[in-house]
């Protein structure tokens, strides 16, 4: 038996639960986009779509206040954010790159740091995800190890259904609770026939081996290829449901203002600008050697999970065609030929 | 907004002769490096994705089989020229695939002392025509998917380049849907323009794709990027934003090319090119001033006549 | 006489002429409105038209940009170059939806100290009566969705629901 609900009664879901004081982030028509924004009613979720920039900004936000100052004649007065102010959230309609991407980036902002800003939006939310009907020739979870069915970071896993509606799976304990509070939206169907999943192009690279690889290539031509003719824009990370790199900054006046907390990207050229004027990333390719080492090795490195999900955002809106996808590729077939980290010669595929 | 006017029937646009620029492209490329003319040549190659172009800077003569001339050849390639590009530079002498629209570019460019005439190759390709953001690159040029600055191209033929290749189909007449949309913006009461600016501005990442793209953002310190004095907020909110916005149209006012690269990237949909033209036609219609082919040696802002207009000053 | 609106009105001058010209209005004991704060530039082909903008981001209600009488630029022509960067500007921030009515331009010698009474008086009469100018300061309070602490919008409709 599995849980069904319909698309009428999904919107009625989002009523409810805005009703019930949550704040519901789901795709959104916003003119000839969509994008990820607060619902102010269920009518307004336009599911099925990947929107244009990631969800990672439900936990991380683009800018957000960090603190506020304000100088008067009393002196100066420091506040702070009242992280118990942040709303309750549910995130509805993640497609599967999407939600696949905060559970990622909890290890960084729980590091050596607790950031407590990302870690409460997090603690706040629960995340609906979608099964992905549609995959375009930018698309490439499957090559990161993820699918287009993959339920990873959701609490509730929606799949479509080919008479209309979606069965629900309920992947948490959250998820399980999310459908235990409303049951009468909820009916029970013998048997369900889910749309086909997406099937983006492309064969599963091995990470393991592309990080050998790439430990081994620091040093190496492809960058350049690649990468030289990178023009030095966020639009790549800005884009990007797991890159995660911000700026502190002060703004406002000498009475007033706030430190804010940005998003930041790795191929600006001021990313690692020393205060001496050196700059350790003095050239475009390295600084996209940066962005790719950061997403296939260090992170891995540190944290064991690769900082990727495929969703293909940045291979659609680089302004110069740069190619995830296809770099991985390359890497992919290069590493086959690679020993691995114990010296054995790699398993050779024709 | 779009055109209210009543949608006009898909025509295709003939790139018949994209096929023959591609190989003159690869024949004089080669001749070039061969001949040790130049030491690089930037132009377009194909990418993975299917039908798609992507900028390339090949140094070997057997790499120019490589480079071609599609409708997904959209980017400005004279941004690899300029000083900011010091590794490009750092290869030598080098040859640029340029359109009608890069050209003015490369003119503005010369101009400003970015480089000489001689010391740049300038291969010209006769154009129909471009894609417009975010169309898939296999998909055939039409009215459609053509990019709006496309639409009312007058620099088809890029005169003035060393070579121009390529040969010009019949061009359908296509409606100029960006003049359509300024007149309208013309038309209102400053506060429908503000409404309309900021709800388009408040969209904004702040990912720079429009400065890093554009041929004529090429200072090592932008202004923007500041912070003692900070000008310019760099939170990507909606007060830095407008900020950020008013100062890059002025910024270009008077230098500004036309080649609308900064609206084509703009992940967010933003009409930036509506205040770069507003800027270029205000220019034209006070001094007379207009980007060409041609370099000139002083913009309209870098310049002056003493019998300028006034009446504004009290 | 008290107001209920006392404009805050910046005056971005050059300290050859309009400077000395209002120093003139001030050594001559001519009365003008206290609303201008002057700042003082080498010349006006220094001022930048962004700080006009950071002017009114930070709650100027109404702008002066004066300087020397065309041919009188101590450095020959950076009044004329301003001239033209100015005229523009007017241009984009017309495009953009200033009411360009607090925007105000004029020449002002070091020998008219009258002249500058007489516009910094107009001009903060036409300020007070037009009332305070918050399209650009109330961009300051506004935030992305995402970095909103509380959204007022969205609170309106919880609350009708």
């Amino acid at each position: 038996m599995a849980k069904v609900i319909t698309e009428e009664n999904l919107r009625s879901l989002i009523d409810l639960l805005i009703k019930a004081g949550k704040r519901v982030i789901g795709p959104k028509r916003a003119g000839e986009m969509t994008i990820y924004e607060p619902l102010a009613s269920g009518s307004e979720l336009t599911p099925g779509t990947l929107p244009r920039r990631s969800a990672k900004e439900a936990f991380f936000p683009l800018s957000e206040t960090i603190l506020s100052f304000q100088k008067d004649r009393d002196g100066l007065k420091v506040d702070d954010v009242d992280t118990a102010s942040f709303p309750e959230t549910v995130l509805v309609g993640a497609l599967p790159c999407d939600a696949a991407a905060p559970q990622v980036m909890d290890a960084v902002f729980s590091w050596d740091y607790k950031d407590e800003f990302y870690l409460e939006r997090r603690r706040r939310t629960t995340i609906i995800g979608l099964s992905c009907t549609s995959a375009d020739d930018s698309c490439f979870c499957t090559l990161v190890g993820l699918s287009p069915t993959d339920t990873k970071g959701s609490d509730l896993f929606l799949t479509p259904l080919a008479g209309g509606g979606y069965s629900c799976e309920a992947v948490t304990d959250r998820g399980e609770q999310l459908l235990a509070g409303y049951p009468e939206l909820f009916t029970e169907a013998a048997t369900v026939t889910p749309i086909p999943a997406a099937q983006p192009e492309g064969a599963p690279v091995d990470l393991a081996k592309v990080k050998v690889w790439l430990e081994e290539h620091f040093e190496d031509e492809i960058w350049e290829e690649v990468a030289n003719r990178c023009v030095g824009c966020g639009a790549c990370a800005f884009l990007c449901p797991a890159c995660h790199c911000f700026d502190i900054v002060d703004e406002g006046t000498e009475q007033k203002g706030s430190r804010r907390k940005n998003w930041d990207a790795c191929a600006f050229s001021k990313f690692t600008n020393h205060a001496s004027g050196h700059n350790p990333r003095d050239v475009q390719n390295k600084r996209y050697r940066n962005r790719f080492m950061h997403k296939f090795k260090y992170y891995d490195d540190k944290f064991g999970k690769t900082l990727c999900t495929g969703c293909g955002r940045c291979i659609r809106y680089c302004p110069v065609g740069i190619d995830i996808k296809g770099i991985l590729e390359e890497i992919g077939k290069k590493s086959l030929s690679t020993k691995d980290t114990k010296g054995h010669e790699a398993n050779h595929h024709g | 907004m779009k055109s209210t006017g009543k949608p006009e029937p898909t025509v295709t646009i003939d790139t018949s002769g994209y096929a023959v620029a591609t190989e003159e492209i690869r024949s004089e490329a080669k001749r070039l490096l061969l001949e040790k003319i130049v030491d690089a040549v930037v132009g377009y190659q194909s990418g993975r994705r299917k039908g798609s172009a992507v900028p390339v800077i090949i140094t070997d003569p057997a790499q120019a089989e490589q480079l071609v001339f599609s409708p997904a050849c959209v980017n400005n390639l004279s941004i690899y020229l300029t000083k900011a590009k010091k590794e490009i530079r750092a290869k030598g002498k080098l040859a640029v695939v340029a359109k009608g629209c890069d050209l003015r570019a490369l003119a503005g460019l010369m101009g400003e002392s970015q480089f000489k005439r001689e010391e740049v190759v300038i291969i010209g390709v006769t154009c129909a025509g471009v894609h417009s953001a975010g169309v898939q690159p296999n998909e055939p040029l039409t009215s459609a998917t053509i990019a709006k600055k496309c639409r009312e191209c007058s620099v088809h033929i890029p005169e003035g380049a060393d070579l121009i290749v390529g040969k010009l189909p019949l061009l359908p007449d296509l409606t100029p849907t960006e003049k359509e949309l300024l007149e309208k913006l013309d038309a209102m009461t400053p506060g429908e323009r503000w409404e309309y600016w900021k709800e388009q501005f408040t969209r904004c990442i702040r990912c720079l794709a429009c400065r890093q793209v554009c041929p004529f953002c090429y200072c090592e310190q932008c202004l923007c990027d500041r912070g003692r004095p900070q000008a310019v907020d760099t939170s990507p909110r909606p007060s830095g934003n407008m900020g950020w916005h008013i100062v890059r149209a002025m910024h270009l006012a008077g230098r500004c090319s036309g080649c609308a690269e900064c609206e084509r990237v703009c992940p967010m949909d933003i009409p930036l090119n509506l205040l770069n033209r507003k800027m270029a036609q205000e220019l034209k219609e006070l001094y007379q001033y207009e980007a060409g082919l041609t370099p000139q040696e002083k913009g309209p802002l870098t310049s002056y006549d003493e019998k300028d207009d006034q009446s504004f000053i009290k | 006489m008290k107001h209920d609106f006392e404009p805050k009105i910046v005056a971005f001058v050059c300290t050859w002429c309009t400077y000395a010209g209002a120093d003139l209005a001030g050594t001559s004991r001519m009365l003008y409105p206290s609303n201008v704060r002057v700042v003082k530039f080498p010349c006006t082909g220094r001022i930048d038209p962004v700080f006009i903008l950071k002017a009114f981001q930070k709650g100027a209600d109404g702008i002066l940009v004066s300087g020397c009488h065309p041919g009188d630029c101590h450095y020959m022509a950076g009044n004329f170059h301003a001239r033209r960067r100015f005229a523009v500007f007017r241009k984009l921030l017309e495009f953009i939806g200033v009411d360009l009515n607090r925007l105000e331009f004029s020449w002002v010698s070091a020998a008219e100290g009258g002249k500058w009474v007489e516009i910094v008086t107009e001009l903060t009469e036409k300020i007070r009566s037009m009332g305070p100018l918050t399209q650009f300061t109330d961009l300051n309070d506004e935030e992305q969705w995402s970095g909103a602490l509380s959204n007022p919008e969205l609170k309106a409709v919880y609350d009708q629901v």
